[in-house]
């Protein structure tokens, strides 16, 4: 890996997961710009102190870990009435300048999750200019490390990362208030008894006063995002994150399935507009707030757990393809597999942990014994085991490569590496009775990408919403499926058994909406250099 | 038959549409004939379900043949390019001209079961029986149509029509339209009972099985199944 991006000039949550890097506290405000000339001001002051990708293990970069991170991203309506020149606009995708909510067919988002039931803020956005969301800001506070070791020293350290989000955001409204004649933050983000925020709040679960990186549901969440070519900090993440190759090796993604200005997968430059120096180490982001019913998930696992013969943990586990814990079903498809793995996790160093629970893949599990096609893991990324024909064995299934199995792909990504996505998401809410779905809780997520539509849209629409590029017919996903959206089609999905076995598949029946949308939009995350441009007014595509 | 394949039959026919207006009307014949395309889709169904043995088909109205650019020149023609002695307007010349349709046209692609004897005569035929007010409506204003009054006439009219190609639809096997109806809803059926009644003691199961069957009956075409151009559950 000889590529280095220039991390000071890309904005820090495009190679960051903040929460990862010891940021629970994350804070997302809406603004609307009403006046061109003045909301540039803005931009300009903002741009000051938005937080970049530089590396904090080298010496200086370690001087530069603040205490809180700023990030800044724009719709496209954002930047038209920021000046953006018409040939420059006119080069974005178009599903970007057309928005999330003009995409709910192609994303599933009906039913509970249509538009009109979204939070106020993301249902007016589009239907007056003063609705508008421009602007996207995300703040993050730093969690400094814990003084004492006791439950006391981590509540003292996660009331500071709380005090940082409220730094940042009393900085926010200090400049908004300075640029009050050029934009407006947005409010009418819900809360849990319905009342209206001026922002969303998104936080790391506590248990016992520990941080986890689990979801309301009770999940190890975004253990396996992808990595990319040029990223020094995450030269030792390889496995299971990258690409597979032939013969079981991993290698980086290329940048340019995540940054334009870069080669891609296909070693060509990914579309983006011009001039080269808005759009280079800029990307598309996806924001979507996904509510979780954690009542109806609770009473669904709880009811096929009782007949499921694996019992309720081992069918919560293959709904994701992962044990509650993390544990990948692929190495640890048993109970005591999953102890031994979690003894060995314990005593491994943080590095060697981010290596076990993602180096893996499914060459040894082709048939869906350990982890079944509509298991969330699988879905989302499938590893290089696309794609699969039927084996001799009936039920069984192979992987289809040139010269092996008569299948037209020289390597085991061919249908996967451009449909990757990075994810970078916390929980938002909490939830007070486990077996309601009621109140405000669930995940906030973004997700980036340099084309929305090849990849998130696809993996949405194809690999969530329908199974057929995982020889499972209509089935979806289990947890993010769109499921029974009219009220009247229930969808299942089936727990698959080894087939050289006389187990018995599971078939999961009426599976109930689990997580619905409440908003959200597509945003372009300029790099640096940009957004000096762009408070500039300077950006000229001839 | 380049149009055959097993016992599915690719159809393919282009009927040139009249010029000129529909008497006391402003509208030409072709935009009509698509007029009357656009309100079938507004009915419950398309009038081809009731055509038996379609598998899928379409009806377009094919203005013009569509220009992607001029061809690029080859031996001797970039020899022009070069020469001083060849004009402007003679190397322009030199070039293929575009090509039009002589006139616009409806066209009909259906892919059908046919049988082991590749019968288009006989789908023909079934198809004049079954929509012939639908057929005359869509037809009406074609050249040559007028001579159409028969089942037998109508099928040496769309022979004359017809256009050998391969167009064949990726996503049904050869067998009768019936055959493959019944499989999909035994699919659905057998998916919903597995579903049903998993882990139910074997004598149990044995017995919502055998229900099962005598329910679906998997033998009986006429039985219950899914209707042809039946497109979603009632």
């Amino acid at each position: 890996m000889n590529k280095k991006l220039e991390l000071a000039d890309i904005q820090g949550n495009v190679l960051r997961a903040y929460g990862r890097f010891g940021y629970p506290a994350a804070r997302y405000v809406c603004l609307n710009v009403k006046n061109e000339i003045r909301g540039r001001d803005f931009i300009a002051a903002v741009t000051e102190r938005v937080t970049t990708a530089i590396d904090w293990s080298t010496e200086d970069g370690k001087k530069l870990k603040p205490n809180w991170t700023a990030n800044i991203a724009f719709s496209y309506q954002g930047l038209r009435k920021l000046g953006l020149p018409r040939a420059s606009l006119v080069e974005f995708s178009p599903e970007f300048s057309q928005g999330m909510k003009a995409r709910k067919d192609i994303l599933g988002d009906q039913g509970p999750s249509a538009p009109e039931n979204w939070d106020p803020v993301w249902e007016r956005n589009g239907k007056d200019f003063e609705s508008n969301v421009h602007i996207l800001i995300t703040l993050n506070g730093l969690m400094p490390a814990p003084v004492t070791e006791d439950a006391n020293g981590m509540q003292e350290a996660r009331e500071a990362s709380l005090e940082h989000r409220e730094q940042a955001y009393e900085w926010l409204l200090e400049v908004v208030k300075e640029h009050d004649d050029g934009v407006a933050v947005l409010g009418g983000h819900c809360g849990a008894n319905g009342e209206k925020f001026d922002y969303q709040d998104a936080d790391v679960l506590f248990e016992d006063g520990m941080p986890t990186a689990k979801e309301h549901f009770g999940y190890h969440d975004g253990i396996s995002d992808p990595v990319i070519e040029g990223v020094p900090y995450d030269e030792g993440r390889v496995e299971g994150r990258g690409k597979l190759l032939e013969g079981g090796k991993w290698a980086p993604l290329a940048t340019g399935e995540f940054l334009f200005g870069h080669i891609d997968e296909a070693h060509e430059y990914p579309p983006a507009p011009r001039p080269i120096l808005l759009s280079r180490n800029g990307t598309y982001m996806v924001f979507r707030k996904l509510h979780e019913n954690v009542g109806t998930f609770n009473a669904f696992l709880s009811e096929h757990g009782k007949k499921y013969p694996g019992g309720e943990e081992l069918l919560a586990a293959k709904f994701v393809g992962r044990w509650k814990d993390g544990t990948p079903l692929v190495l640890a498809p048993n109970e005591e597999k999953r102890k031994a793995f979690q003894d060995k996790l314990k005593e491994a160093s943080l590095e060697e942990q981010e290596r076990m629970l993602s180096d893996f893949s499914y060459e040894d599990d082709m048939s869906g014994a350990k982890c079944p096609f509509s298991a969330h893991m699988r879905r989302i990324n499938p590893r290089g085991s696309l794609e699969q024909v039927a084996g001799e064995v009936p039920g069984s299934m192979i992987r289809s490569m040139k010269g092996e199995n008569e299948g037209a792909f020289d390597t085991p990504g061919a249908l996967a590496n451009r449909r990757r996505i990075m994810r970078r998401g916390l929980p938002y809410g909490t939830v007070s009775d486990r077996t309601s779905d009621k109140g405000n809780h669930g995940i906030v997520i973004m997700m980036l990408n340099a084309n929305i539509n090849r990849e998130f849209e696809f993996v949405q629409q194809q690999w969530i919403n329908y199974g057929n590029d995982f020889k499972a017919a209509n089935d979806k996903e289990i947890l993010l499926g769109n499921h029974n959206i009219d009220g009247k089609s229930p969808s299942k999905a089936v727990i698959q058994v080894d087939p050289e076995s006389d187990d018995v598949p599971y078939i999961v029946s009426d599976i109930p909406l689990l997580v619905e949308t409440r908003g959200g939009d597509y945003f372009f995350v300029p790099s640096m250099t940009a957004l000096r441009l762009i408070a500039r007014g300077v950006i000229d595509p001839t | 038959m380049a149009n055959v394949s097993g016992n599915a039959y690719a159809l393919t026919v282009l009927s040139p549409i009249k010029e000129g207006l529909v008497a006391g009307k402003e509208i030409a014949y072709a935009d009509a004939v698509r007029d009357r395309l656009y309100d079938w889709n507004e009915l419950d169904n398309s009038p081809m379900a009731k055509v038996p043995q379609t598998y899928l088909c379409r009806y377009f109205v094919l203005d013009d043949v569509y220009v992607q650019s001029l061809p690029s020149g080859s031996y001797p023609d970039n020899r022009y390019d070069w020469s001083p002695y060849i004009t402007d307007g003679k190397r322009r010349g030199s070039l293929p001209a575009e090509d039009r349709l002589q006139s616009r046209y409806l066209v009909f692609s259906s892919n059908f079961h046919a049988g082991p004897n590749a019968d288009l005569d006989g789908y023909l035929h079934n198809m004049w029986d079954a929509i012939s007010d639908d057929i005359r409506e869509v037809w009406g204003y074609c050249y040559g149509f007028d001579r159409v009054s028969s089942a037998a006439t109508f099928a040496a009219y769309i022979k004359k029509c017809q256009l050998e190609t391969t167009l064949f639809f990726v996503g049904s096997n050869d067998d009768p339209l019936p055959e493959q109806l019944k499989a999909l809803f035994l699919k659905q059926e057998f998916a919903r009972f597995a579903a049903t009644n998993q882990g139910l003691p074997a004598a149990e199961l044995r017995k919502n099985y055998n229900e099962f069957i005598t329910r679906v009956a998997p033998e009986d075409l006429n039985g219950p199944s899914w209707s042809p151009g039946q497109y979603k559950f009632d």
